[in-house]
């Protein structure tokens, strides 16, 4: 089963994306800051990472910035929920690398065919 | 009756008393009174030129054991006096005594002569007296006027207060030197200010006393009216300025002489000045006080006015700012729970948390609608915050819009559908280029035909038509001439029509208002935030475009935009506009060129001395048989506006041959020195052309 980390300091929408994501098939992990977030990632190795950036420790942004200049992680698909704040607008100008940006609120419909999209590939190639 | 003093030097006492009898007899014959005094030693003769100062010196070449030479040479120390020489009958004075005495007489003493000779040379001296006096007094005026011109630049070099009152005090004291000078004014309406300058120290008695001198003077200057201000005697701040403090000033400073003026912006006497010297002060000094005084008083209601202005924007840019930050907050906030409320729905709808009735899918679907109205709302609003906040980010290129018509009509058709409205779109542009942000032009379209959905009943008609017009054949509406009038050159146009309930007379106008939807009871129904017209007409005109619309209550309305087509110069006036953008968030300056000439000429320029960055910020137009390229320079660029012009400059006398036969003219503005947005800043540049000589040196 394909591993999925969701970080969010959100406790409803992470439960809600874990509900829907698990019942589609996936295996959830969850955590609910920056810190938690990244010690998982580099704990669990998931197949793809759901991040959002505003987070008190440390910033969706950065997580991303640091998993994805690691060899080690780099290959791991990153979705960031971004909520388009002007503090967002501010870092988005400097390169994270990450995959795909979805934009809050968001259709759940989206998040599973994205997410289905990186994995699917990711199991064909 | 003037009072003249004569000494005679001689070592003849009989000579002496000859004289002295004779000026004994020209005292009582003339009204004026003359006094003698004799010297027969050098030692005499210092003495009475030190404690008397005689007026008039006569010598006697004579008294040869005296060293006259020298005795004149000490008079002539003293400031006209005037030495007479007594030369011996047929014989010849000193040439070294002769020259240096103002006249001579010889020997008999005839009384005539000697009277006549002395009233002459007093005469004379009376002149020469009044003459320095005069020249004192013009050279005291030259000073002063110097003073008065030199404080009134330094008056108009500053919008800032307490600079005028430092440049007052500093012109008055140079051109009248005071002791003591007390100056009132009032930092606010709340804060009196009485600002010392002193040559001595002021001990507290004094200054207690000052402070009670200018409450009353300050008083005195309203009568019988209100003062602007309320002067408090507890409130007075001191501002003490002492020269030497090794002395100390008494009471008696205040029974010196002093002069008074109030000071005032043309409308309101704000304060006064009072200076003190122990020297008494002549009509002239009296003016010039009076004249500085009342010069300070323009450029201090400018000061004040600067102060308001600066004041109020201040507060101004504050309040927007906290606007823009309240609108992101907030946006971001509402975000994040409605994200939460839409996963939940989504997951109900879904069926994954189990089977629903029809009537609770209903609900939900309801519930789900508003979460996407809500949604477009806060997007509406933090767009309109970020476009007022000058943040927005445009991409522009040259595109063409019926794709983009397409693609709205595509996007909304299923919402036409459920109305059952008929769509229909007619592209009569020929493929013209515009050059625009494709996705705010589809966020523009998407706005008017979503809004023509909303207002039109069912089985209506929604016509989309782009085509190409002319400035001149553009339907003027009348409420909107204003706006269309602006309009020049070949515009693409795009119109929506429906056929829907329209918009009432009165309403028209203000369509494009923000939050305008929101006092109309039907439009609430009708749903949406109030901010997509306004949010169309200033992306709009982020194009350098223009949105207007006709309506007719009952039987529908046409919103209609129009882009300029696609040509350098378009392209460079929103390239403009949105460098200037730029430079007003950043607080950064933006110089706009331009470069008139012949084509010959220019396409040199171009080539030798331009860049390709320049090139690429750069307009090129023909009219009127001349070719005018404009360049757009941000700050921090080497090639400033100045240094160009320079390169110019020696192009053109190093191409003589060439540049002879045209004219090369060039102009430019800086924003913000020159010009606070870019119609501003082209009107300026338009207007200063200067023609670059060729300077006919040899090199």
């Amino acid at each position: 089963m394909k591993k999925i980390l969701i970080v969010d300091d959100e406790q409803d929408i992470v439960e809600s994306l874990q509900f829907v994501l698990e019942t589609t098939g996936f295996e959830c992990h969850c955590a609910y800051n920056g810190e938690d977030g990244l010690n998982l990632a580099r704990e669990i190795m998931p197949d793809l990472i759901i991040l959002d950036v505003m987070m008190p420790k440390i910033n969706g942004f950065k997580i991303c910035r640091l998993l994805k200049y690691d060899t080690k992680y780099k290959n791991i698909p990153i979705l960031m929920l971004t909520a388009r704040s002007q503090e967002e607008d501010k870092l988005i100008g400097e390169e994270t690398g990450a995959d795909e940006y979805i934009t809050k609120p968001f259709e759940i419909a989206d998040i599973v065919k994205k997410v289905e999209s990186y994995l699917g590939e990711k199991a064909e190639g | 009756m003037a009072s003249y003093k004569i000494l005679f030097v001689s070592t003849n006492t009989e000579k002496a008393k000859q004289i002295e009898e004779i000026i004994e007899e020209m005292h009582q014959e003339r009204l004026n009174d003359y006094d003698f005094s004799f010297a027969d030693s050098e030692l005499l003769a210092s003495d009475i030129m030190k404690t008397q100062l005689p007026d008039i010196v006569i010598l006697d070449s004579a008294a040869n054991n005296l060293d006259l030479i020298s005795i004149n040479r000490t008079v002539k120390t003293y400031d006209n006096v005037i030495t007479i020489l007594l030369v011996e009958k047929d014989k010849i004075a000193k040439p070294e005594l002769l020259k240096n005495s103002n006249s001579f007489i010889q020997e008999p003493i005839l009384k005539e002569i000697l009277i006549s000779t002395i009233e002459a040379n007093l005469r004379t001296k009376k002149s020469l007296v009044k003459l320095a006096d005069s020249n004192q007094e013009l050279a005291r005026s030259l000073y002063q006027l110097n003073v008065l011109y030199s404080t009134s630049s330094k008056f108009a070099g500053t919008l800032d207060r307490e600079k005028l009152m430092d440049a007052l005090i500093e012109g008055i004291d140079k051109s009248l030197s005071f002791g003591l000078s007390c100056l009132l004014t009032f930092k606010s309406e709340t804060e009196p200010v009485l600002i010392i300058n002193s040559l001595y120290k002021i001990p507290d008695r004094l200054l207690e006393g000052l402070k009670v001198r200018a409450t009353i003077s300050y008083k005195n200057l309203f009568k019988n009216r209100e003062m602007p201000f309320e002067l408090d005697i507890q409130n007075i701040k001191i501002e003490k300025h002492i020269k030497n403090e090794r002395k100390e000033y008494d009471f008696s400073v205040l029974r010196a002489d002093t002069l008074f003026a109030p000071i005032s912006t043309s409308e309101n006497c704000v304060g006064f000045i009072e200076i003190f010297r122990e020297e008494k002060f002549s009509t002239e000094d009296t003016t010039c006080f009076h004249t500085l005084a009342q010069q300070v008083s323009l450029p201090l209601k400018s000061a004040n006015l600067y102060e308001i202005k600066e004041r109020t924007n201040k507060k101004l840019e504050k309040l927007e700012r906290t606007k823009s930050e309240f609108i992101s907050i907030v946006s971001h906030e509402l975000r994040t729970p409605l994200t939460a409320i839409k996963l939940s729905m989504d997951i109900l709808s879904s069926g994954t948390a189990g089977p629903l009735t029809e009537a609770m899918e209903t609900s939900l679907n309801r519930g789900k609608r508003n979460v996407t109205r809500l949604t477009g709302i806060i997007n509406d609003l933090l767009d309109l915050s970020k476009i007022e906040a000058g943040k927005m980010d445009f991409k522009f290129e040259s595109s063409k819009i019926s794709p983009i018509v397409e693609y709205v009509k595509n996007n909304l058709e299923g919402m036409a559908k459920e109305k059952n409205i008929e769509f229909i779109t007619t592209l009569d542009d020929n493929f013209a280029d515009v050059y625009i942000d494709s996705s705010r032009v589809e966020q523009i379209l998407t706005n008017l035909v979503s809004n023509a959905i909303k207002f039109t009943t069912e089985n209506g008609k929604i016509e989309i038509r782009s085509q190409v017009v002319d400035a001149k054949e553009i339907n003027l509406v009348e409420k909107f001439s204003e706006t269309l009038a602006c309009l020049h050159g070949k515009y693409l146009q795009v119109m929506v029509k429906d056929n829907g309930i329209g918009i009432s007379e009165e309403n028209l106008t203000h369509v494009f208002d923000k939050f305008a939807q929101i006092e109309n009871s039907l439009t609430r129904k009708v749903g949406g935030s109030g901010l997509g017209l306004p949010i169309a007409k200033q992306l709009i005109e982020s194009h350098n475009g223009t949105i207007w619309c006709n309506s007719k209550l009952e039987k529908g309305s046409s919103f209609y935009f129009v882009i300029p087509l696609l040509d350098s110069y378009s392209k460079f006036l929103i390239d403009l506009k949105q460098n200037l953008q730029k430079a007003k968030v950043g607080n950064s300056t933006l110089a706009l060129v331009k470069i008139r000439t012949s084509e010959e000429i220019l396409d040199e320029i171009k080539t030798q001395i331009l860049t390709e960055k320049h090139l690429e910020n750069s307009a090129y137009e023909v009219q009127d048989d001349f070719c005018t390229l404009s360049l757009a320079i941000p700050e921090g660029d080497k090639y400033s506006a100045d240094f160009l012009k320079k390169r110019i400059q020696d192009f053109a006398n190093s191409n003589k041959t060439l540049c002879e036969k045209y004219d090369i003219m060039f102009s430019y503005g800086v924003y913000p020195r020159d010009a606070l947005d870019d119609i501003d800043l082209i009107k300026k540049v338009n207007k200063s052309f200067q023609t670059i000589k060729i300077t006919n040196e040899i090199s």
